[in-house]
């Protein structure tokens, strides 16, 4: 256990230089160039070349990555292209944004989604199951794209409920609809998981044997069935947090909420490479960390887990 | 959204592969049987259905599209729906039923080719790093952290938008091609390989998974004892037998591609016009959003996308309940 | 029942309830085509997302990033008559004190010295000044100086300072600090990229950006006040260039140390100081009560509100003070009987042309009958009463009709498809099937080819059967490359700096011009904008560049399509509101009436 905890702890850091590494060639090797960009029309190439070297834009690939994870390594983001600032001073503020609008959101998606799972497993093959599964199904397929429209033309349009967007913290009636949203499909994987889990441990042997001793059927669900059908659930709900940090690409850009997400889009576009970086390297942090706790999660919820 | 793959280690072992030494008889009634299965779930038969006509839609767009997509008519700007234009027309009065048809052509090219790209990878990387373990094993799981530990979008935005001038230079060298990526067709390249590159990952793993369940098993150990070759072993006993879970993940795989593709040419990356794409549909009319014309211009290619992957979901529903008899 | 019966059941739910939605969706817009715009409800447009016109901004300024906040980008360039309520101004009295509320979009940059987009330019003007500012209707007029002297050569500015004039912080604005900005703004290190296009003219500007002068010696301190500028020739526009941030004044103290982000505290001695700025979500400016200049500010804060959303909607429902209108939108408000139809300012084009190049090297654009034929085969009313639904003004000639010099008699080319095909026919092709391939290359934020270059494409293919193809490229990429001249055809928009022709004419069609990516060249064309560079009597400036631009339209290396125009809504209580066709200092001209 503590071996592959151990191994786990010294891949990370191996991750994170191999992600790192590939993003920095992808903006390096990629079309567009940040200063062109900067410039625009009053493009004028000398000047061009001087501000790439005042940036050191002109050096070779690996000195100018080796000089991004040295900087990195003390905690240095670098600068961004587009806003001249320290890249952290631009996260800082939209990281919070993000995490606050998909923390709702999975907390909502995990309260919603197991519950109405554990209903669908228990009510297996009547309408209350059809109409969950076909929900969840609804739930996955729609692209963000084209519910966040129609939710606009009801809400925002025709009937003027909610506003159209921005963003004045999570408890204001602008944060509603980009909840609903990003709800949407959360609870539509947890539904899915659970009620699987929920059907295949319902069809085990201990199970079978507390239905026999004549427990309630209540009882056989919740204390037998639902705790080890959340165990699998774990493994997603990891995935999510690290996906917190991610923000969301789509939502935020559609609804104009400024986190993560919209920056992501808008540093792309500007090839904002020192921020696009950033971005990536924090989902990659996020992600390695929730997979790691996830790991300790198991060995601790379900002692018979073992690692080689 | 991948729930395909999550749940896939925990698939329950299907009932087939412990028919070893089965014939052909065996096989067929193990196809009749999941035939009646799969058409005994009329949703999924409907979603088949779906499918096939988008499939049918797409292959003879240029013969069903009753307007060239990309003329313009300034006479007749965004109309609603009515008898010359079914679906109205957008704001340079493009006959919108005639792009939708043609969309349907994009969608239907890219997602699954990208989902064969991506399945051959998966396929062969997955099945080598479970049959074979060590340091095979080691490799593969590592390149697939690697390809998780990237937020999906973004890396796919950024490859595309990478490689899209390179594949295109590369394209241009050959004589013969040079109409080819005139045509938009590059980009079809392009984005194919982006997608299949972020999604054979998920696939890898789950085959992966399979294999090292199934490797345990007697009939496995048999082959081996008579001295099969790994590669026999691999393709002729492995994977048929994992096949249930992965062709329910390939029916979801191609939902995701779709979504995929359309959320590329949503965000201007890889496919562009004149080809047209629902993605671009929908980004175009998007500022539209509270025009009255809105469920028109904008809901009616967003549903459609909507539509196709949903039926690609259910059926994956479908077959996964299908070649999962003890669900019942 | 059994599960079969269940799933038919369902299924049977799911498409009904499908074609339910299809019905009311039909029904509802029938209702709403029948009740027509006036419907407060149907209001059309959608701020968040109104790329269309975000896109075409975009092509006139790229550092805008594409995202759904066009209002903001719109704000700034956005031109004007003065509106209706400036006259009922005169008979009520100004009233100090008050909050206005805008939509704007985070500025890339607060640093005068770097800003190059219109958005941060925005917030730079009012917060920052220097020798000389632009008016609302364009004239240069003293600033900081209160006026100055040109020796007989024309090459040598002597500035004398307004004596009262301070920082925000109460600090005196001298001449020193203005050598010292000039030689910042000009420092390699500072890594400005426009400081060699609005300060070359400076004496020894070049050296201290190329890092072979520590001191620009053009730039003399005589004394305290005064500040003497020596240029390379008697430029005319010299002084139209200074009105651009570049030029402006900064705090030494300040900006050493502040460091990094010294911007977040900026010192400047504009009529309003920054406040607050929160990332991404609000930008608030204060009044400077030791504003030197006239008229003192009134307002006592300017909120911009970054967020996004849709600005329409925000302004119905009274969160912000005035907005501008989407194409979505537009139907609705120019309707005179809706509400909102009297509080909607008409405003003039901006000083920007949207064009199509030609290069004029690559084959069939290398032959002027084709060129010609090209200008001939655009309606530009369908493209701006139907496309764009009258948000634009038809570019007849080169110059925008703001600009000095603009010539309205100009001679040009009106919508004649029988005309184009003449001209083809003469033309070394022959005819349309054998011209070779053509493509049109335009930016795009998104997935669409932008509603311009669409239209442009299908009126060529509607009316002279030409069939361009079309390559979209991410705005970042096109900006890359349009500049290397590399485009052979493609769809782009030019935006005046500063009101002078020659940040049109000379920039975009001297042969020399990195901005030239048509690749034009006619040397009559570029002796006579050397010619105006250096003439001192403007009379006679400005009947240069009228020839230029003759030849010019002549030679047809462009299809000018629009000047970009806009339409805003104010709410009545906010008076002496502005919208120039620049950006210049405003807000000190706007008061509340309640």
């Amino acid at each position: 256990m503590i071996r592959h905890l151990l191994r786990r702890l010294l891949w990370l850091p191996v991750l994170l230089l191999i992600v790192t590494m590939i993003t920095y060639a992808l903006g390096f090797y990629g079309p567009g160039d940040p200063v062109k960009i900067v410039m625009g029309q009053r493009y004028d190439p000398e000047t061009a070349d001087r501000v790439r070297h005042e940036l050191g834009l002109d050096r070779p690939f690996f000195i100018q990555y080796g000089d991004y994870v040295w900087g990195l390594l003390h905690g240095d983001l670098g600068k961004s292209i587009k806003y001249r600032r320290p890249v952290i001073d631009l996260i800082k503020s939209r990281l919070w944004v993000s995490f606050q609008l998909n923390a709702a959101a999975l907390v909502l998606g995990v309260f919603a989604g197991i519950p109405l799972g554990v209903l669908a497993a228990i009510r297996h093959h009547t309408w209350v199951d059809y109409v969950i599964v076909t929900g969840t199904v609804a739930g996955i397929s729609f692209p963000t794209f084209v519910v966040a429209p129609i939710l606009l033309w009801f809400l925002a349009a025709r009937f003027r409920i909610l506003p159209p967007g921005g963003w004045d913290g999570l408890l204001s009636t602008k944060a509603v609809m980009p909840i609903i949203v990003l709800t949407m499909g959360i609870v539509a994987v947890f539904v899915r998981q659970t009620r699987a889990n929920m059907l295949e441990v319902v069809g085990q042997d201990y199970v079978r044997t507390a239905r026999s001793k004549g427990l309630a059927e209540r009882a056989v669900v919740i204390v037998h069935a639902l705790r080890n059908a959340l165990i699998p659930l774990l493994t997603i709900f990891g995935l999510m947090v690290g996906g917190l940090v991610g923000g969301t690409f789509i939502v935020e850009t559609i609804f104009g909420i400024p986190g993560i997400g919209r920056l992501g889009v808008q540093s792309f576009f500007a090839r904002d490479y020192p921020v696009i970086m950033a971005l990536t390297t924090l989902i990659a942090v996020a992600y390695a960390l929730a997979n790691l706790f996830v790991d300790l999660g198991y060995s601790i919820i379900d002692p018979r887990i073992r690692y080689g | 959204m991948g729930s395909a793959t999550e749940s896939a280690p925990r698939q329950p072992a299907t009932a087939p592969r412990r028919q070893f030494g089965d014939g052909a008889v065996q096989h067929r009634s193990r196809w009749w049987n999941f035939g009646s299965r799969f058409a005994r779930n009329p949703l999924a038969v409907v979603s088949l259905f779906i499918v096939l006509g988008m499939v049918f839609t797409g292959t003879f767009a240029p013969w069903l599209a009753p307007y060239d997509p990309t003329e313009v008519n300034y006479t007749e700007v965004e109309q609603m729906p009515n008898l010359r234009h079914p679906l109205g027309t957008d704001d340079h009065g493009r006959d919108q039923l005639s792009r939708v048809i043609w969309g349907a052509r994009t969608a239907i090219i890219v997602a699954p080719s990208a989902t064969v790209v991506g399945l051959v990878l998966g396929l062969f990387f997955g099945s080598l790093a479970g049959y074979f373990g060590g340091w095979i094993d080691n490799v593969v799981m590592r390149v697939t952290d690697v390809l998780f530990a990237f937020p999906g979008l973004l890396f796919a935005i950024l490859v595309a938008s990478t490689i899209q001038p390179r594949v295109e230079a590369w394209l241009m060298t050959f004589e013969s091609l040079g109409s080819f990526v005139k045509a938009g067709y590059a980009e079809f390249l392009v984005v194919i390989l982006a997608l299949s590159l972020v999604g054979w990952a998920g696939l890898a793993r789950l085959i992966r998974g399979q294999i090292l369940q199934l490797k345990e098993e007697q009939f496995v150990e048999a082959a081996r004892a008579i001295g099969a070759r790994s590669s026999r072993i691999i393709l002729r006993h492995l994977l048929p037998n994992a096949l249930a879970p992965i062709i329910v993940s390939i029916s979801m795989g191609l939902g995701g591609a779709i979504l995929a593709e359309t959320t590329l040419s949503f965000l201007g990356i890889g496919i562009n016009p004149p080809t047209p794409s629902w993605g671009a549909m929908i980004y175009q009319n998007f500022n539209f959003w509270r025009h009255p014309a809105a469920p028109v211009l904008l809901w009616i290619p967003g549903l459609i996308v909507a539509s196709l992957v949903f039926a690609f979901n259910f059926i994956g529903d479908g077959l996964h309940e299908a070649l999962n008899p003890h669900l019942d | 029942m059994t599960r079969n019966q269940w799933l038919v059941t369902i299924g049977a739910v799911i498409v009904v309830s499908l074609l339910a939605v299809a019905c009311v969706a039909v029904l509802a817009l029938g209702m709403l085509a029948d009740r027509g715009a006036s419907t407060p409800a149907s209001g059309p447009a959608a701020e968040p997302t109104a790329q269309v016109t975000t896109e075409v901004r975009e092509e006139a300024e790229p550092p805008s990033s594409q995202e759904e906040s066009p209002p903001a980008q719109q704000q700034e360039s956005s031109p004007t008559e003065p509106p209706a309520s400036s006259e009922s101004a005169e008979s009520q009295e100004r009233r100090e004190g008050g909050t206005l509320t805008l939509v704007g979009a985070d500025p890339a940059t607060l640093d005068p010295h770097l800003v190059t987009d219109f958005d941060s330019a925005t917030y730079i003007v009012e917060i920052f000044s220097g020798l000389v500012s632009l008016d609302p209707d364009l004239q240069i007029v003293p600033d900081l100086a209160k006026d100055w002297d040109i020796d007989e050569s024309g090459t040598v500015y002597t500035f004398h300072l307004r004596e009262e004039a301070q920082f925000h912080d109460g600090k005196p604005v001298t001449a020193q600090h203005f050598k010292w900005s000039f030689e910042r703004a000009l420092d390699p290190a500072t890594g400005s990229t426009v400081s060699s296009l609005y300060l070359n003219d400076i004496v020894g500007a070049m050296d201290k950006l190329e890092g072979e002068a520590d001191e620009v010696t053009g730039v003399q301190v005589i004394d305290d006040h005064t500040l003497q500028i020596t240029i390379d020739a008697p430029k005319a526009y010299f002084l139209a260039k200074l009105t651009y941030p570049t030029g402006f004044v900064l705090d030494q103290e300040n900006v050493e140390s502040g460091g990094d982000t010294w911007t977040d505290q900026p010192n400047g001695a504009g009529a309003y100081r920054l406040r607050e700025y929160r990332l991404g979500e609000e930008i608030v400016l204060e009044r400077n009560p030791f504003y030197y200049g006239e008229p003192k500010p009134a307002l006592q804060r300017v909120r911009f509100l970054l967020a996004g959303g849709s600005a329409m909607i925000m302004y119905e429902s009274g969160d912000i003070d005035a907005t501008p209108v989407g194409l979505a939108d537009i139907e609705r408000v120019l309707d005179p009987t809706d509400p909102l139809n009297d509080e909607l300012t008409v405003v003039a084009p901006t000083l920007s042309t949207f064009y199509v190049g030609l290069d004029n090297d690559i084959p069939p654009f290398d032959d002027p009958k084709i060129r010609q034929a090209l200008n001939y085969a655009i309606d530009k009313d369908v493209l701006a009463n139907v496309v764009l639904r009258q948000t634009i003004v038809p570019a007849e000639g080169v110059l925008p009709p703001k600009m000095p010099g603009y010539n309205p008699e100009l001679d040009v080319y009106d919508f004649d498809i029988e005309r184009a095909k003449e001209l083809i026919a003469a033309s070394s092709y022959g005819s349309v099937e054998d011209l070779p391939d053509i493509t049109l290359t335009t930016s795009g934020g998104g997935a669409e080819p932008g509603i311009v270059a669409t239209a442009v494409l299908g009126m060529l293919d509607q009316n002279l059967g030409l069939e361009v193809s079309v390559e979209l490229v991410e705005s970042a990429i096109f900006f890359s490359e349009v500049g290397e001249g590399s485009y052979q055809m493609f769809v782009l928009g030019w935006s005046a700096d500063y009101p002078d022709p020659q940040d049109f004419l000379d920039i975009m069609f001297h042969t020399a011009s990195s901005n030239n990516h048509i690749n034009y060249s006619n040397p009559e064309v570029d002796g006579l904008l050397e010619e105006a560079r250096v003439e001192q009597d403007h009379e006679q400036r400005m009947a240069l560049y009228q020839e230029v631009e003759r030849i010019i339209i002549e030679d047809a290396p462009w299809i000018p399509l629009f000047h970009s125009a806009e339409y805003w809504l104010t709410k009545p209580y906010v008076k002496g509101m502005i919208y120039p066709p620049a950006v210049v200092p405003r807000l000190k001209y706007v008061w509340l009436a309640q």
